[in-house]
């Protein structure tokens, strides 16, 4: 076996190595014009034109089409209208209250947005830090539940969305469990509240998963040694969570809740496919809106959709840069 | 009555036993230092009086009191940790306060025993810096005021000094020392350091395997080590072990001379050790053994020679360490004629224990 592993390694390295040895004079002449600079430009390029390609110009297109109008799809064939589309987003009588708004689509799918951040992040970092704190523990099977609660994390969000509304549907599994319990099925999805529920708690369940990991990571970058000496002067838990645990996973909670935010912003593939939006427009969301008034609807407005982008565009702008600060300064700053 | 009393403490992580049966007497005001070879179970023994472990069997006592299921905040115990342990997101003073805050302290005692603590440890200046912001030897100073400000029956120190520098070591080991003797309050301190066990301890607990080997004053340890492994283990470079036989109430050692053996069976297995210090270049035609110098460590004050037996220089050779006074002027591949005097003889029997026969110490 030993010499059967060897001779495999041999021909799937024999190659790499002989590739490796036609370019090196190559690189090496580069190295020599261009000096290390030049070098590790090379090296960026592939990923810096992926990069260009799918995303640097299709923002710059984005831009120059939120100020075209009309519904032709090529650039060329649309006219310039300026600001137009920005000013019809956010003509409003009373921002609080969408229907007296010109777009109110836009602004009842932003109002969404925002609650569903609001209560899909606060759940999220509440479950996730509990999660990890119960993982942390030295529990009977504490690898098998790790891999448990990432699970989610690895499925595409339109299954998670099928697997749920399954569950969730009027003839789903759900109902059938509360018929089985002798009450009255419930209409789950078509109803506001508990269709707007169900896209916070099942996004929150696919996503929980990397953030509960990011923050086992912090608990177990505390040192030990503290706990015990906390124990060693008598600290009761909760105080040993408030003045030792919180403030060291300080970092980790403030990136988890950023990454959190972001995500939480561009919700739309699970809740999609879970609710479609409804009932009415109670889990219409600002992606589902772009993407609507963009391609889906019959007299579609890729102006308007691209405008809306680029103030989403926005909102997500600020909170990376929030984010790469918080990082930066948990990087930097020592534990 | 003893302060802190183990009562065959025995230890296990699964069915592995890390420490088996100890029995240790603490008297009042003693600073006692465990030592031991990596692995050897001294810093669990700690932990275990500390009450960070529980004993799998056996009992601890402190001040006549059972406190082998009492948590470890109610012991009166405080412990300094190898790493310090400090709180990295508080300042030195709301570390030195944190623990005086759990017990519901009034404010103002709890400002003057940090204010007190800081007093004494020269740290003053450095109240209202956080632990980055320290270097090693004031973050130490800060672990030692975070147990002072406590007021404990006992401090727990586990290796304080193995992360700084030796030149910090030594004066920390010095401030240790005077702290000790300034508070007068008990002190378990763990370490595998030989020079901080002999200047810091009262009595030394030598530990091996999980168990006690000897407890005695340092100068006891190193004059009367009670087995074999003390007596390697105590004293740097470590004592010379010659394994001979009892013969008609005399042993022989390298080069033939035979030595006083009383107490043992005739012909016996047995080992006669020598410290490095006590063999000295012979006089004339006295009877000594040939060393033939393989290394040479020149300190200035004295020498270190590192040499093979001649004649043993087959795939075996014995290794003999000896420490000459001074800069004598030997060179790599002499042969030295080394004496020694009988009264420095340790002799051990066949279970490797001390004899106690003639010629001190």
């Amino acid at each position: 076996m030993t010499s059967l592993g060897h001779w495999a390694g041999v021909l799937v390295t024999a190659p790499l190595v002989l590739l490796a040895r036609a370019v090196d004079p190559l690189l090496r002449a580069w190295q020599r014009w261009t000096g290390i600079g030049g070098m590790a430009a090379f090296f960026l390029l592939p990923n810096l034109l992926i990069f260009g390609v799918f995303v640097l110009i299709p923002i710059v297109l984005n831009l120059a089409y939120s100020m075209t109008g009309g519904t032709e799809i090529l650039l060329a064939q649309r006219p310039y209208v300026g600001g137009e589309q920005y000013a019809r987003l956010l003509e409003c009588q009373d921002y609080s209250r969408p229907l007296t708004c010109r777009e109110d689509q836009f602004w009842t799918a932003a109002r969404n947005t925002g609650l569903f951040v609001l209560f899909q992040v606060s759940l999220m970092v509440a479950v996730s830090l509990v999660t990890a704190l119960i993982l942390n523990r030295e529990i009977k099977g504490r690898g098998f539940f790790r891999a448990v609660f990432f699970f989610p994390v690895l499925l595409s969000p339109v299954v998670v969305g099928l697997i749920w509304r399954w569950i969730l549907q009027r003839e789903g599994l759900l109902n059938l469990l509360v018929v089985n319990l002798g009450l009255e099925p419930q209409v789950w999805l078509n109803d506001r509240v508990t269709a707007f529920a169900a896209a916070v708690g099942v996004s929150t369940w696919a996503h929980m998963g990397f953030y509960t990991l990011i923050l086992l990571a912090g608990l177990q970058a505390i040192p030990r040694d503290l706990y015990e000496a906390a124990e060693m002067d008598g600290t009761p838990p909760a105080r040993v969570f408030r003045r030792i645990t919180l403030p060291l996973l300080g970092p980790n909670l403030a990136v988890v809740l950023v990454l959190a935010l972001i995500r939480g912003v561009q919700i739309f593939d699970e809740a999609y496919v879970l609710t479609g939006g409804g009932p009415g427009t109670s889990t219409l969301f600002l992606t589902q809106y772009i993407y609507e008034v963009g391609f889906a609807s019959l007299l579609r407005n890729p102006g308007l959709a691209a405008a809306a982008s680029m103030l989403m565009a926005g909102v997500l702008v600020v909170l990376t840069l929030v984010q790469l600060r918080l990082s930066r300064s948990s990087a930097g700053g020592q534990r | 009555m003893s302060q802190i009393a183990l009562k065959g403490v025995t230890k296990s992580f699964g069915g592995v036993s890390v420490i088996h049966g100890v029995d240790l007497d603490i008297e009042t005001g003693e600073l006692v230092v465990f030592v031991g070879p990596s692995g050897c179970g001294k810093s669990t023994l700690l932990r275990l009086i500390s009450g960070l472990d529980q004993p799998s069997a056996g009992a601890i006592e402190i001040d006549g009191r059972d406190v082998t299921r009492v948590s470890a905040a109610d012991r009166g115990l405080a412990m300094v940790f190898q790493s310090y342990a400090l709180y990295p997101h508080m300042t030195v003073r709301q570390n030195l306060s944190f623990g005086l805050e759990n017990t519901r302290m009034a404010k103002a005692e709890v400002t003057g025993r940090v204010a007190e603590a800081a007093r004494m440890l020269n740290i003053e200046p450095l109240l209202d810096r956080r632990p980055t912001q320290l270097s090693g030897g004031q973050r130490q100073r800060v672990a030692i005021g975070r147990a002072i400000v406590r007021n404990p029956t006992a401090f727990l120190l586990d290796e304080p000094l193995s992360n700084l520098d030796a030149e910090l070591r030594v004066s920390m080991r010095a401030e240790l020392a005077a702290l000790h003797a300034r508070l007068g309050t008990t002190m378990i301190y763990v370490t595998h350091d030989q020079i901080e066990a002999m200047t810091l301890a009262s009595r030394i607990v030598v530990l091996r395997a999980g168990r006690v080997e000897q407890v005695a004053r340092p100068l006891d340890l190193f004059n009367r080590p009670a087995n074999l492994f003390v007596a390697g283990f105590i004293g740097a470079p470590s004592m010379n072990l010659f394994p001979t036989r009892a013969e008609g109430g005399t042993a022989a050692l390298p080069g033939g001379r035979r030595v006083p053996m009383a107490g043992v069976p005739e012909g016996s297995e047995v080992t006669i050790g020598l410290r490095p210090q006590h063999l000295r270049l012979a006089q004339g035609n006295e009877p000594g053994f040939d060393l033939r110098i393989a290394l040479i460590e020149a300190l200035g004050t004295e020498t270190v020679v590192h040499g093979e037996l001649a004649g043993t220089s087959g795939d075996t050779p014995r290794r003999v360490f000896a420490i000459l006074p001074g800069q004598p002027g030997v060179a790599l591949g002499d042969i030295l004629r080394l004496g020694f005097d009988e009264a420095y003889l340790h002799r051990f029997g066949p279970d490797g224990q001390r004899l106690v026969g003639p010629g001190r110490p």
